[in-house]
């Protein structure tokens, strides 16, 4: 039952209370950069969550039975790197051949994700915790949806912004800074949200 | 030794990690290589690589595998080469076709020149001035000078003109891309051939009486352009003159005798306008001359008398 409940938290904390991109500020470059239609942002969206859960369940495995056992934990951001980029080109070819609508849909984003330090930085905490295989899988997830859930509603604002009379040095990234910065604090409030 | 053991051998690990992926990546993406056609990419390599989106497509990649399709006309694409695009089209197995190559240009040199309908205090955009009765001009397609083509631009090639307050493309810098074609609500930005000597700035297409009510330099049909021109490439539709380029000869004579001044030259056809209406002032002179030559010779001729 702990087990659950601590699951659960898990699952609360990576997509509201501790939302990757307005909480602790990783992956704010696709999050700003990707985040002006709607359509595209889910896109992004998803293709980051399936990239985060897949590499940090590889790196999980990395760690535990190759670095953590030849006692190279020290090496891990690089091997790590490694994981990802392989990983994302590994993800380029299954798709491509096994499912070329959604690679189609995907497009262009993916080869993105590669530089996208939200998924080194999942990587990284989940070894730091010490958690097992299960929850890495769910943080993983978690965390892709809480950044699909910024990314989407981010892209909502934006898009009503377009049309706003915006003073002339605030138009474009600015106002998106500025946007982002009310959102994380709007997002401060889930901090409230705990289950231990 | 202990040396080699910290150094080396964590640098063999990690070396013997990267060389699995390596390895794994290589053989599957042997494995599972989709069977694309060589010639897309052979099609890609020939396309002009802008990624401009002109084509509606995504990028060049998506426009080369629409053309293998059949889905898409080469003609679409702007900025490709002309060699390059027979070179598609040897691949493809079909004429070029007419594909010439293009500038946007505005039909409309009205600006501060036509009536306002009301005074415009807002956003600062064509469509937001649009969605108020239909815009700020009392010309229905009229250029609203409000900047939303000026925006849309990729090139920053497009820009509002001092003299006219109607929005210019800047013809040596235009790639075509059609983004200022699809901003304007007005619909009164087209594209014509890079060869064009005149185009025609206007787009009202109400009765001449109602255009010059509303502006002093709108087209008012009456026909002169159509009657002048040696090769019939115009032709009044819709109250409004269009040219058929491909019959266009450049001579200028429609652009030097329309009342309106609303065909305009363009290109090297502004030079040529020059010369022309040079040409005519130096006659016109020289037949003052020769008038008052001829009045004085009869003045002589009756005082002799």
């Amino acid at each position: 039952m702990d087990y659950f409940v601590g699951i659960v938290s898990i699952v609360i904390s990576g997509m509201l209370t501790n939302n990757i991109v307005l909480n602790q500020s990783l992956g704010i470059c696709p999050f700003l950069g990707v985040s002006k239609k709607t359509q595209s942002a889910v896109g992004m969206g998803l293709a980051v969550t399936f990239v985060i859960s897949v590499s940090s369940c590889v790196c999980w495995l990395l760690y535990t039975f190759v670095l953590d056992l030849l006692d190279i934990g020290y090496l891990s951001t690089i091997a790590f790197i490694l994981v990802i980029a392989s990983l994302v080109q590994l993800l380029d070819i299954v798709l491509k051949k096994l499912s070329p609508s959604l690679y189609g849909s995907l497009g262009v984003y993916l080869a993105l994700i590669t530089t996208n330090c939200a998924v080194l930085g999942t990587a990284n905490s989940v070894i730091a915790q010490g958690l097992d295989f299960f929850q890495t899988l769910m943080t993983g997830v978690s965390i892709g949806l809480g950044f699909t859930i910024a990314l989407i509603l981010m892209a909502g604002i934006r898009e009503k912004q377009a049309l706003y009379d915006i003073p002339r040095p605030f138009v474009g990234f600015p106002i998106a800074l500025v946007t982002a910065g009310i959102m994380a604090m709007a997002f401060y409030g889930f901090s409230g949200l705990s289950f231990t | 030794m202990e040396i080699f053991l910290n150094v080396i051998v964590p640098v063999l690990i990690i070396a013997v990690i990267a060389a699995i992926f390596a390895f794994c990546l290589s053989y599957l993406g042997d494995k599972l290589a989709v069977d694309r056609d060589a010639r897309i990419d052979d099609i890609e390599r020939n396309l002009a690589g802008a990624n401009c989106g002109g084509c509606g497509y995504a990028g060049c990649s998506q426009f080369a595998e629409a053309l293998f399709k059949g889905e898409a006309q080469l003609s679409r694409c702007n900025p490709t080469s002309p060699e390059n695009k027979k070179n598609i089209a040897k691949i493809l197995g079909m004429s070029v076709g007419e594909s010439v190559a293009t500038v946007a240009v505005v039909h409309c040199a009205g600006g501060n020149r036509a009536e306002d309908k009301y005074s415009y205090q807002g956003f600062g955009d064509c469509q937001s001035a649009e969605l108020l009765a239909g815009g700020s001009k009392a010309c229905d397609y009229g250029c609203m000078g409000l900047c939303t083509c000026v925006r849309a631009c990729p090139n920053n090639c497009i820009a509002i003109c001092k003299d006219t307050g109607a929005s210019k493309v800047d013809r040596d810098e235009c790639i075509s891309c059609g983004a200022c074609v699809a901003a304007c609500p007005k619909k009164i930005i087209g594209r014509i051939p890079v060869t064009a000597k005149v185009y025609i700035a206007c787009s009202n297409t109400t009765k001449g009486k109602e255009v010059a009510k509303v502006c002093k330099v709108g087209c008012i049909a009456c026909g002169k352009c159509e009657r002048v021109c040696p090769k019939g490439a115009i032709a009044l539709s819709n109250n409004l003159a269009a040219i058929d380029y491909t019959k266009c000869i450049g001579c200028m004579k429609c652009a030097s005798e329309c009342p309106r001044h609303c065909i305009q030259p363009i290109g090297d056809g502004v030079r040529l306008l020059e010369k022309i209406m040079a040409a005519k002032e130096k006659a016109k002179e020289k037949a003052k001359e020769a008038a008052n030559a001829a009045t004085e010779k009869q003045k002589q001729d009756d005082e002799n008398q």
